[in-house]
């Protein structure tokens, strides 16, 4: 491919929908992630939980019309996604069960989940389907995408605002936007999402102030079990339309890194999400110019690695400025 | 507290262990026991027992599947009986299991595929002198160390001549760019997906792109990479960006992966080409969108060799102790040409692709090879 028509393919209007459908299941687990990490039990199964979710709104959607025989066909994907997110809230809630009541290690007992999924799931889908590979033979439905009206006549805007062939984005992607507004506005603007960073802050401050922290952990993990569970959905009924063994491919630890990246607040992991579909959508389009695939596969993590040191760089200097003015004022 | 402790991570323990052994067992698949009648089931004789180890899961929808169906029709016309044994996903039980599976299994004949398993063949096979195997698409280095104690006498590799198979693809894919079809634009751009730079996929991707030169000298060919055959959303996005830049037919040569190379295209409007099973037929009933946008499918018939090759032992002629090559004179490789390519195609081009296959055939074209 000649460098003009990349860089074409680069500068367009549908690069930016290719970032927002690459970052969608990044941006759902990362806003799940953020919840118990600030709540001081960090989720370490958003993968699990991902690709359990994905698993249960391919087959209870697909099995719709056999198990629901009185529902109109419109609610197959609501049913399924309905049982993607049950599971999801109930793996997170499961993880607090073992955490907070037996005591387990955090880190092993999301180990535990993301093993637990991975071959739960093709267990069950040769146990429903004949097949350990992939869902490709059952009929499983989508979740709509929702097109924005009349826009798609204006040139640049249209593809903006619904995507390279106008059917707009999925209804996931609009989701994935609004939770980073909503956990943000809970998180600094309401006395529960001040509680639950209190709870990770400090929990033993926390407690002396009368909140109890094993309710709000629960809460969060059941909360990062949600939130993972939609972007796990997103993957299998929204981006694609089967489920295939592993089909998560790290997402969910990506997910975990973005958290971090983002400094471990709502706008923040948005952005950090952002920057990583950025980086692998510039990888894909590049990739089609004859340079070797290693070194386009190096672009998201070397982007991201890159962003993470410029972060910390500035912040350093930022802190030593400011030490530097508090010596100045009180300097005699 | 202590004994809370120790019953939460006794449960961990036991949901691990249901866990890997949900996730890598080796789950025998029934076969059919029942010698039926056949050559190799006469009055008081022994059927042949063959098993077929599977370093993967069966249900790829292309590969093992393919091989699986052979060995199946090995059962169903010779009245074999045959065994699977599917290692599971995770390569370092590979080896541990093949070694299980030759001390346990009575067996005849074992058969064994992909480069993973080479090595490991390698230093089986001469510990069972008397026993045959089969590997398919990879030879064991019949010189090599390894091999040393018989020099693999026992070995029957299977080699696939996918380079043939593609340049039709290729050929097919450069005829089709240029014509005036719904989904297809004027440019001379066609692409391709693989899911690692390996020397099978890259065999692929030689014969392509020649066949697609050979067309039209002036076509440009995209040549990318997934990084991992488990990664559909990754092969969507591949497709997409290759769609974008004015290709409107890609090659997928990804295994799993591939599938969401399929989902681009029912997308976008464009064309795709399937692997090494006839993918469009596959996928057919639960995507009928998908199925239409699949132009045809380079298929490696892996369960023509291993019947054809099952067939020979009991004729007595197979050349055990070389690796085979099989082409498109073989039946180890060709086009798909079922109903949606015969609806789809021009006339002209079926005659072009039936040219480059008889030119093939009677060694007028040769095709380059990524294997040395």
């Amino acid at each position: 491919m000649s460098l003009e028509v990349v860089l074409q393919s680069i500068f367009s209007a549908a690069f930016i929908a290719t970032v927002i459908r690459v970052a969608t299941p990044l941006i759902l687990p990362a806003m799940g992630g953020l919840l118990s990490d600030l709540g001081g039990v960090i989720n370490i199964a958003l993968e699990g939980i991902m690709l359990a979710a994905a698993f249960t709104g391919v087959i209870v959607s697909g099995f719709a019309p056999q198990w629901f025989p009185g529902a109109p066909a419109w609610s197959y994907p609501w049913l399924g996604a309905l049982a993607g997110v049950l599971v999801g809230m109930a793996m997170g809630w499961l993880i607090a069960f073992f955490h907070l009541e037996l005591k387990t290690d955090i880190i092993l007992t999301g180990l535990a989940m993301n093993i637990l999924a991975s071959g739960a799931t093709v267990f069950l889908m040769f146990s429903f389907t004949g097949d350990k590979g992939s869902t490709s033979t059952l009929a499983s439905a989508r979740l709509p995408s929702l097109q924005i009206p009349f826009v798609n006549n204006v040139p640049v805007l249209g593809t903006l605002l619904n995507g390279e062939n106008g059917t707009g984005y999925n209804i996931m992607s609009y989701l994935a936007f609004a939770l980073v507004a909503v956990i943000w506005i809970f998180l600094y603007r309401t006395p529960a999402g001040a509680h639950l960073r209190a709870t990770g802050e400090m929990p033993d401050a926390a407690q002396s102030v009368g909140i109890d922290i094993r309710r709000v952990r629960y809460q969060a993990l059941v909360a990062s079990g949600f939130c993972a569970a939609l972007g796990g959905l997103y993957l299998s009924m929204g981006y694609l339309s089967i489920f295939q063994a592993n089909m998560t491919a790290g997402r969910g630890f990506i997910a975990l890194a973005v958290i971090f990246l983002g400094n471990r607040n709502p706008i923040g992991a948005l952005i950090a999400a952002l920057i990583f579909g950025t980086a692998s959508a510039l990888g894909t389009r590049l990739g089609t110019m004859a340079i070797p695939p290693q070194f386009v596969e190096m672009i998201p993590p070397a982007v991201t690695i890159a962003a993470l040191i410029i972060y910390n760089i500035r912040r350093r200097a930022r802190i030593n400025a400011a030490a530097r003015r508090f010596q100045e004022q009180t300097a005699p | 507290m202590r004994r809370h402790w120790t019953i939460g991570f006794t449960l961990m323990m036991v949901i691990a262990l249901i866990a890997a052994a949900c996730a890598a067992p080796t789950a025998p698949a029934p076969a059919a026991p029942a010698p039926a009648a056949g050559e190799g089931a006469a009055a008081g004789e022994q059927p042949l027992r063959i098993v077929h180890f599977v370093n993967g899961v069966l249900g790829d929808k292309s590969f093992f599947d393919s091989a699986q169906r052979g060995v199946q029709r090995v059962a169903d016309e010779f009245g074999a009986q045959t065994k699977t044994i599917e290692a599971g996903i995770d390569p370092t039980g590979w080896e541990a299991a093949l070694i299980d599976a030759a001390a346990n299994e009575e067996f005849d004949i074992m058969i064994v595929g992909t480069f993973q398993m080479v090595e490991y063949l390698e230093r089986l096979a001469p510990q069972y002198p008397d026993k045959k195997f089969f590997l398919y698409d990879a030879p064991v280095n019949y010189e090599g160390e390894a091999c040393a104690p018989n020099k693999c006498a026992n070995v029957y590799s299977i080699l696939y001549k996918q380079n043939e198979g593609s340049y039709l693809a290729g050929v097919y894919a450069a005829a089709m760019t240029t014509q005036d079809i719904e989904g297809m634009n004027p440019e001379a751009i066609i692409g391709s997906v693989g899911g690692q730079e390996i020397p099978v996929i890259l065999d692929f991707m030689v014969g392509y792109e020649q066949g697609a030169r050979d067309t039209n000298p002036d076509i440009q060919v995209i040549r990318q990479f997934a990084g991992g055959w488990n990664d559909p959303a990754k092969g969507k996005e591949l497709a997409k960006a290759q769609y974008s830049q004015g290709a409107d037919i890609v090659f997928q040569i990804a295994g799993g992966t591939g599938q969401g190379v399929f989902e681009a295209a029912a997308e976008d409007g464009r064309y795709a080409i399937g692997v090494d099973s006839d993918q469009a037929l596959i996928i057919e009933s639960a995507n009928p969108e998908q199925a239409a946008r699949i132009l045809t499918s380079m298929m490696k018939n892996v369960d023509n060799s291993i019947y054809r090759g099952v067939k020979l032992h009991l004729e007595g002629t197979l050349p055990y102790g070389t690796a085979e090559a099989l082409g498109i004179a073989e039946g180890g490789v060709g086009l798909a040409r079922n109903k949606y390519y015969e609806a789809i195609t021009p006339d002209e081009v079926k005659a072009l692709v039936d040219e480059a296959e008889r030119k093939i055939l009677n060694g007028e074209i040769v095709v380059d090879t990524a294997f040395r």
